[in-house]
C-alpha cells in the first residue's frame, strides 16, 4: 500500500503556496501548543486568555511582551546573520555573556565621561561579543575546527567567567547574592520610553532589524552573503571574497548577541546576574528559522516567541508548569513549520494500482 | 529458449518528468543472441527508456514483454526476476567494501550463499569462465574504473540476468579498455544473452553491434536496423536530424606567447594524482587542447589555473607578468576567464536568478552599483540583452538558474565569462552532458574568444572535441603533460597511445 505513494520534488514553489504552508505551519503549531497545555491541566479558556488577550491586548501584558521582544529580536538577527552563511553560531549565549561582562565592567569601573558612558557600554558589549565569536571564526578558518563545537564550548567558558566574577570580585557587598552592584541610574541605564518598564532598547532592536534588512536586500554585502551562503565554491570562482564575507558576518552576529546582553543588563536588570542569558541560543535559532532568515521576519517571529515567553512565565506561576514548558512550546511551533514546509517542497502522488497480468 | 526469438520488447512507452516529455511512444525490440545498440545524443531518452526496462522508472504509458510474454515491472526486483540486469553509467557499488562484499550485498539470495569466502569462490569461478580479471578481495574504492565496471558486469551476470543493459560503458574508459569491454559484450551475446549497448559513439555501433535502434528527443527514429546495412552517415543523420553545422577551428592569426606556465606543481587534496611539474605556453589566439583520461590531474590543473587551489611550486605568467600568487579576483581583473567543468558546482549558483549569476563576477568592480546599493536594474537590462544575443531559451532575467537546461545554463555561463574583455580562457570539459546543438554553440563561442586574441586552454576528456577545436595538443597523464604538438601533425591513434602511456 505505502509503496504506491511517491514524492516528486517541485521545481519551483509558487509564492501563494509558500505563504499558505507557512500559515498552516503556525496554525498547527499553535494547536499543538494548546493541546500540550491542556494536557498539563490548563483550561482552554485560560489558554486563550493568557495567549491572546494578556500578551497582545492587555497593556501590562503587552509591555512585558515587548520587553522580552528586545533581546529576542537581537539574538534572532544574530542567528540569522551567521547561519545564512552556514556558520552555525551555537554560542549566542556565550557572546551575550561576554557582552554583559564588558558592559558591567564599563559601568563598575566608571570608564569614560558620564554623558558617553552608555555609548561606551554599547560598543564594549558589541566588541566583546564579536571577539568571542572571532575566536571560533579564527579557529575554523585557520585550522578547520568545527564552529559548532567551539561556539558551544566557549559558551561554558563565558558562563564560568561570569560565575567567577559574581561569586568573587563583582559580588554586591550590600546584598551578598551573586550579582554585581546596581548600575548608576540615568547614566548607566537605558532610558524608559514612558510606557511601563519598556526601555529604549526597543529602538535598538527595531533599528538593528531595519539596518540588517538594508544590508541583506539593498547593499552589496547582502549580495555577497547570498552568494557565499548559496554556493561558496561558485562565489570563490567568481572572485568574491568568501573568507572575508564569512568573518564579517560572524563578527556582526557575535556583536548583535553582545548587544542583546547589553539591553538586558542596562535595560531590565540594571546589573549583572547569574541567569540573564539562559536559553537564548535555542530561541534565537527558532526565531531565525521561523523567519526564514528574513530580517523583518525576524522582528515578527521574535514578537511571537516573546509572547510565548510572557504567557509561559504567568502560566508557570499559576499552574506550576515546569521551566521547560516555554522551550517545549517553541519547539512544537518550529517542528510543525518544518514538517508542513516539506509539503510545499514536494508533490505527493499515488500510483494507480497495477493490474496483474 | 529460442535463440533467435524476441528477448525484450518495449512498445510505445511514454514518460513525463514534471510535465516535460522524456519519452514519447518509444519502442525497442531486442532478440536473443544479439548485441543491440541503442544510439542517440545526450538527452535523447536512451537511459530513460532503459531505466523503465529495469524497473527504476514506471512509465506513464506503454507495455513490455520478455520472451514474448507481457510483464509488469514496477520495481528493480521485478526486473531481476525477469532476468533483466543493467550496468549504470554511475556505478552502484559501495566503495569501502571489497568486491566480494559488494557481490554478496547484491546477490546473496540468487546465489544462496552468505559468507564472503563462498562468494569469493563463485566470483573466481565465474570470472575465469568469462575471462574477466577480478580480485575478489580488492576494496572497490582502490581499484580502477575499468575494474569496477567488470565487477558491475559480474554482479549483473550473477543475479541471473540474461538481458544485459550497459549504459555508455566506454564513456569513462581508455581506448584499450573500451575495446576489452566491447569484446566482452560480444562474448556475452554469443552465450545466448541479449545485450543492449547504450551509446552515442558511431564507431562502437558499427564495429560491435548486430542491430541498432536510434532515438532522438524521446522518440524512436530508426528501429531494429541491421548494422551491416548502415553507414556512418546514415546513422549520424538519424541521430542528429537535419545536419547540424560543424564547427571547425579555422586557421587564424596567432600572436606572441600570452600565457606561460613554468613547471607548476599542485597537490591533490584527496591524496590522488595532482599536477607534477607542468609547463606550457599558449599564444594569443591559440586554442591549446589538453587531452587525457579523467583523473590524471586535470581537475587540479584547472582549479589551480583558476585560482581555486594553491600552486605549490612553479610560475604562471600572463603577457610576461607573474600571476601565480594571485587570487581569483586579481586573475579576473587581468582578463582571465573560466569555464569550470561543474557548471552548477563552481560555475553558476543554482538558486540565484539569471541576472544575479550574470552580474556576480563584476559586482566588486562597481559595474553594478556600490557597496551602499546594488544596481539590480542594470544587471537585469544587461542579462536581457545577453539572453537575446546568445539565444538562451526558457530564460528570463529572474529565472532561477537551476531551472535552465544544461545547454542554456552553459550559454549563460559562457555569456558571463566572454562578454567582457578577456586575455586568457581556461575551459574544463565545457560541453560535458550537452546535446549536439549546445555543443556546437559552446564550441563556436570558444573559437570566437580565440579569434578575439585570447589564449585558450581546453582541458577535456572528449578527444573529438580537442581534435576539432585546438591548434595544438598535449596529453595529460599522471600529473604530467606530453610535448606540445600541432593538431594537424598528429592523429587520433597517436594521442590514444599517449593517453594509455601509463596503463
Amino acid at each position: 500500500m505505502l509503496n504506491r505513494v511517491y514524492l516528486v520534488s517541485r521545481q519551483q514553489i509558487p509564492v501563494w503556496l509558500r505563504i499558505a504552508t507557512f500559515c498552516l505551519g503556525i496554525v498547527t503549531g499553535l494547536i499543538g501548543c494548546t493541546l500540550i497545555l491542556m494536557i498539563f491541566g490548563v483550561p482552554f479558556r485560560e489558554i486563550v486568555n493568557e495567549y491572546v488577550v494578556f500578551i497582545f491586548l492587555d497593556k501590562s501584558g503587552f509591555i512585558l511582551t515587548l520587553t522580552a521582544f528586545v533581546p529576542l529580536a537581537l539574538v534572532g538577527l544574530a542567528a540569522a546573520a551567521a547561519i545564512k552563511l552556514n556558520f552555525w553560531n551555537i554560542g549566542i549565549e556565550g557572546q551575550m555573556w561576554m557582552g554583559t561582562i564588558a558592559a558591567t565592567w564599563v559601568a563598575t569601573y566608571d570608564v569614560g565621561p558620564e554623558n558617553l558612558r552608555l555609548l561606551i557600554m554599547f560598543f564594549a558589549a558589541a566588541l566583546a561579543g564579536s571577539l568571542w565569536i572571532g575566536i571560533s571564526a579564527g579557529l575554523k578558518l585557520r585550522y578547520g575546527v568545527n564552529e559548532i563545537i567551539t561556539t558551544l564550548l566557549l559558551t561554558y567558558v563565558a558562563f564560568l567567567l561570569v560565575q567567577n566574577l559574581l561569586f568573587g570580585v563583582w559580588r554586591d557587598p550590600s546584598s551578598g547574592f551573586p550579582a554585581s552592584p546596581m548600575y548608576t541610574p540615568e547614566i548607566e541605564r537605558l532610558a524608559l520610553v514612558g510606557w511601563g518598564r519598556l526601555h529604549s532598547g526597543i529602538w535598538i532592536a527595531i533599528a538593528a532589524g531595519v539596518i540588517w534588512w538594508w544590508i541583506m536586500s539593498i547593499s552589496r554585502f547582502g549580495y555577497l552573503i547570498d552568494a557565499v551562503g548559496a554556493n561558496p565554491l561558485a562565489a570563490k570562482a567568481a572572485g568574491l571574497p568568501v573568507i572575508a564575507t564569512v568573518v564579517v558576518a560572524a563578527i556582526l552576529s557575535g556583536g548583535l548577541a553582545g548587544v542583546a546582553g547589553l539591553v538586558i543588563v542596562a535595560g531590565q536588570e540594571y546589573r549583572l546576574t547569574i541567569n540573564i542569558a539562559e536559553g537564548f541560543t535555542f530561541s534565537a535559532i527558532v526565531i531565525a528559522f521561523v523567519a526564514r532568515f528574513n530580517p523583518i521576519g525576524v522582528l515578527f517571529a521574535a514578537l511571537m516567541i516573546a509572547g510565548i515567553y510572557t504567557a509561559g512565565e504567568t502560566l508557570k506561576v499559576f499552574y506550576r508548569l515546569p521551566n521547560a514548558t516555554v522551550v517545549l512550546l517553541e519547539s512544537v511551533i518550529l517542528l510543525s513549520l518544518l514538517i508542513v514546509e516539506f509539503f510545499s517542497r514536494y508533490n505527493i502522488g499515488i500510483r494507480k494500482a497495477e493490474a496483474t497480468p | 529458449m529460442d535463440s533467435h526469438g524476441v528477448a525484450l520488447e518495449l512498445t510505445k512507452v511514454s514518460k513525463q518528468f514534471d510535465g516535460r516529455p522524456a519519452l514519447s511512444d518509444a519502442s525497442l525490440k531486442v532478440n536473443w543472441g544479439e548485441v543491440h545498440a541503442l544510439l542517440g545524443e545526450n538527452g535523447a531518452g536512451k537511459s530513460t527508456l532503459m531505466n523503465v526496462a529495469c524497473g527504476l522508472y514506471s512509465p506513464d504509458q506503454g507495455t513490455m514483454a520478455v520472451s514474448g510474454v507481457p510483464v509488469s515491472i514496477s520495481k528493480p526486483a521485478d526486473a531481476i526476476n525477469h532476468g533483466i540486469g543493467m550496468v549504470h553509467q554511475h556505478f552502484k557499488l559501495v566503495d569501502r567494501f571489497s568486491v566480494s562484499e559488494n557481490i554478496l550485498l547484491a546477490c546473496s539470495e540468487t546465489l544462496g550463499v552468505s559468507s564472503v569466502n563462498d562468494v569469493a569462490k563463485v566470483i573466481t569461478e565465474k570470472s575465469e569462465h568469462m575471462g574477466l580479471e577480478i580480485d575478489p578481495y580488492a576494496v572497490v574504492g582502490e581499484i580502477s574504473i575499468a575494474e569496477r565496471q567488470r565487477v558491475e558486469i559480474l554482479k549483473m551476470l550473477l543475479t541471473g540476468a540474461r538481458i544485459l543493459i550497459l549504459d555508455e560503458p566506454t564513456a569513462v574508459l581508455t581506448d584499450l579498455e573500451s575495446e576489452n569491454v566491447l569484446t566482452l559484450i560480444r562474448r556475452m551475446a554469443a552465450t545466448d544473452c541479449a545485450v543492449i549497448l547504450i551509446t552515442h559513439k558511431l564507431r562502437e555501433v558499427l564495429q560491435y553491434s548486430d542491430r541498432v535502434t536510434v532515438m532522438r528527443t524521446g522518440r524512436t527514429i530508426l528501429s531494429q536496423a541491421q548494422t551491416s546495412e548502415m553507414t556512418r552517415e546514415k546513422l549520424a543523420k538519424a541521430m542528429v536530424g537535419e545536419s547540424a553545422e560543424q564547427i571547425t577551428s579555422q586557421s587564424r592569426e596567432m600572436g606572441a606567447d600570452r600565457y606561460v606556465i613554468w613547471d607548476i606543481k599542485v597537490r591533490s587534496p584527496s591524496g590522488g594524482v595532482g599536477v607534477d611539474g607542468v609547463s606550457l605556453h599558449v599564444r594569443a589566439g591559440e586554442i591549446y587542447g589538453i587531452a587525457g583520461v579523467g583523473g590524471n590531474g586535470q581537475p587540479q590543473l584547472a582549479d589551480a589555473l583558476m585560482g581555486l587551489m594553491p600552486i605549490e611550486e612553479g610560475h604562471v605568467f600572463i603577457d610576461g607578468k607573474e600571476i601565480s600568487h594571485l587570487g581569483v579576483k586579481a586573475l579576473r581583473d587581468r582578463g582571465l576567464r573560466f569555464i569550470p567543468s561543474d557548471r552548477f558546482g563552481s560555475g553558476l549558483i543554482p538558486d540565484f536568478k539569471a541576472y544575479e549569476n550574470y552580474g556576480i563576477t563584476r559586482i566588486l568592480n562597481n559595474v553594478y552599483g556600490s557597496w551602499i546599493r546594488v544596481n539590480r536594474k542594470r544587471m537585469k537590462e544587461d542579462v536581457n540583452a545577453t539572453i537575446e544575443t546568445y539565444q538562451i531559451l526558457g530564460c528570463a532575467a529572474a529565472t532561477k538558474s537551476r531551472l535552465l537546461s544544461g545547454g542554456n545554463a552553459q550559454k549563460l555561463l559562457l555569456a558571463r565569462e566572454l562578454d567582457s574583455e578577456l586575455s586568457v580562457l581556461i575551459a574544463h570539459s565545457p560541453t560535458r552532458g550537452l546535446d549536439i546543438y549546445a555543443c556546437n554553440t559552446v564550441h563556436g563561442l570558444i573559437v570566437k574568444a580565440a579569434n578575439r586574441g585570447a589564449a585558450c586552454i581546453l582541458i577535456s576528456d572528449d578527444l573529438e572535441e580537442i581534435l576539432t577545436l585546438s591548434n595544438s595538443v598535449s596529453v595529460m597523464s599522471r600529473g604530467k603533460i606530453s610535448e606540445k604538438r600541432p593538431t594537424r601533425e598528429t592523429t587520433r591513434e597517436k594521442i590514444g597511445e599517449l593517453m594509455l602511456g601509463h596503463a
